[in-house]
């Protein structure tokens, strides 16, 4: 049994040396010939099959590669679109408070800016919370303004905060003039939301749609002359006597964010300050 | 089972040829064969070893365009020598693979150099055994073990599944 593998071990190490002598003496062409005759054709089948697979392979790699980079894209999309946000953000607030600091710097009063940091806008009170208080020595009543009008008054003063009671607060009541007629009245918050410009003599104010209407400055609790809305309905129902005016806030106070809060006297026509497009 | 034993030895010498440069790892590809070879003749002995050697060398000859009957002669006395020993080697162990298959296609290299010198090989004994040689043991030797590691939960599989 041993001899017989030993046998086996001979004859095939005897055949390789008679191959490899065969081709040393130049007879080993057609041999090779022979095996490539088998050997070739199976060679390109699994070249064929390995490129194949290799194939499905390099698409199943860029399928991923394009799937990981349209995820990053996306991320990337993504945090350059909160960037922008971002970035226009800070523009615009940064536009907004170098209007107001100019508003400021201009006004012949003394004045707090204040930011808005809550809003109360149910229908029973609209208000804002402003983070100015106590300890900045704000009145109560004060009025609170911004470069487009008249917000509202102080109507709440806190540690570290105050209240400001809006314009189209239910409660809210400013004396108020037409600046083309000088006709007086009184401008009202309602629970719509809206002013409304009240006691209007009938016939007599010649009101009209786009009527601008400014503070009286009577009572001294607001300056004179800043603008609180423009006319944008005439309702000639209610009294026998008075109809009233639906105004549009020249603030839309939903949307502020930055406020002056006037501290000091109030003695003064702010007409001039604000801009008007007459 | 001797055809697919065949077909093993035949597909694995003929795939060697155009599958291995796939497989290269910084331009070392493994000896397919060789690894096919040695486990063949582990399972089924010396004379087995020896057929399977000499068949998938002499086919890794044709298809890489050496001289024929190199890789022959040395798979074949590879197979005979590792099927003869193969009773007494514990080769279930990883530690054992990596070495053993390491050394293995050391000593196919030093003995396919031996014969290609005597055909006038032209390169030195340093450069091949430092560039082709050992680090191919090396890569043998993973891949081997990786294999025979392959192959025992594939039948641990089987015979759970039977």
């Amino acid at each position: 049994m041993k001899i017989r593998k030993f046998a086996l071990l001979v004859s095939v190490v005897g055949v390789c040396l008679l191959l490899l002598t065969l081709q040393a003496r130049g007879y080993g062409a057609s041999a090779r010939d022979l095996l490539a005759l088998v050997t070739t054709p199976v060679q390109a089948g699994v070249a064929r099959a390995h490129r194949a697979a290799f194939g499905i392979w390099d698409t199943y790699q860029d399928w991923k590669n394009v799937r990981a980079e349209n995820r990053r894209l996306r991320d990337d999309n993504q945090r350059l679109r909160v960037e922008a946000l971002r970035v226009g953000e800070t523009t615009d607030e940064n536009r907004r408070l170098r209007r107001l600091l100019a508003f400021q710097e201009r006004l012949p009063l003394k004045t707090l800016s204040g930011e808005v940091i809550a809003r109360d806008w149910g229908g029973w009170i609209r208000s804002l919370t402003v983070n100015r208080g106590r300890g900045d020595h704000v009145p109560r009543l004060a009025a609170v303004i911004s470069p487009d009008g008249l917000i509202g008054r102080i109507v709440d003063v806190r540690p570290g905060a105050a209240i400001v009671q809006v314009l189209t607060d239910p409660a809210s009541t400013v004396g108020a003039h037409i600046v083309r007629t000088r006709a007086s009245g009184i401008v009202e918050g309602d629970p719509r939301g809206t002013l409304r410009f009240k006691y209007l003599a009938r016939g007599g104010t010649g009101i009209e749609v786009g009527d601008v209407l400014v503070t009286s400055g009577q009572g001294a609790l607001f300056p004179r002359g800043i603008p609180i809305g423009r006319v944008r309905a005439i309702d000639d129902r209610g009294s026998a006597l008075f109809h009233y005016a639906v105004l549009e806030p020249a603030v839309n106070f939903a949307r502020v964010d930055e406020v002056l809060l006037v501290t000091g006297d109030t003695r003064h026509d702010l007409a001039t300050y604000f801009p008007t497009d007459d | 089972m001797r055809v697919l034993l065949a077909l093993t030895v035949f597909g694995g010498s003929v795939a060697h040829a155009t599958l291995a440069p796939a497989l290269g790892i910084g331009g070392v590809t493994p000896d397919l064969p060789l690894i096919v070879v040695v486990l063949l003749a582990l399972r089924r002995g010396p004379e087995f070893g020896c057929v399977a050697g000499f068949g998938a060398g002499l086919l890794q000859d044709a298809a890489g365009g050496g001289l024929i009957g190199v890789q022959a002669l040395t798979k074949a006395v590879i197979g005979f020598a590792i099927g003869a020993a193969g009773s007494r080697l514990s080769v279930t162990q990883p530690l054992v693979q990596v070495p053993g298959l390491v050394l293995l296609t050391v000593a196919e290299g030093l003995v396919r150099f031996a014969l290609l010198k005597v055909f006038r090989f032209p390169a030195a004994f340093g450069d091949v055994m430092l560039y082709v040689v050992l680090p191919q043991a090396l890569y043998n030797g993973f891949l081997g073990a990786a294999l025979v590691m392959g192959l025992a939960w594939f039948q641990s599989l089987r015979a759970r599944a039977s």
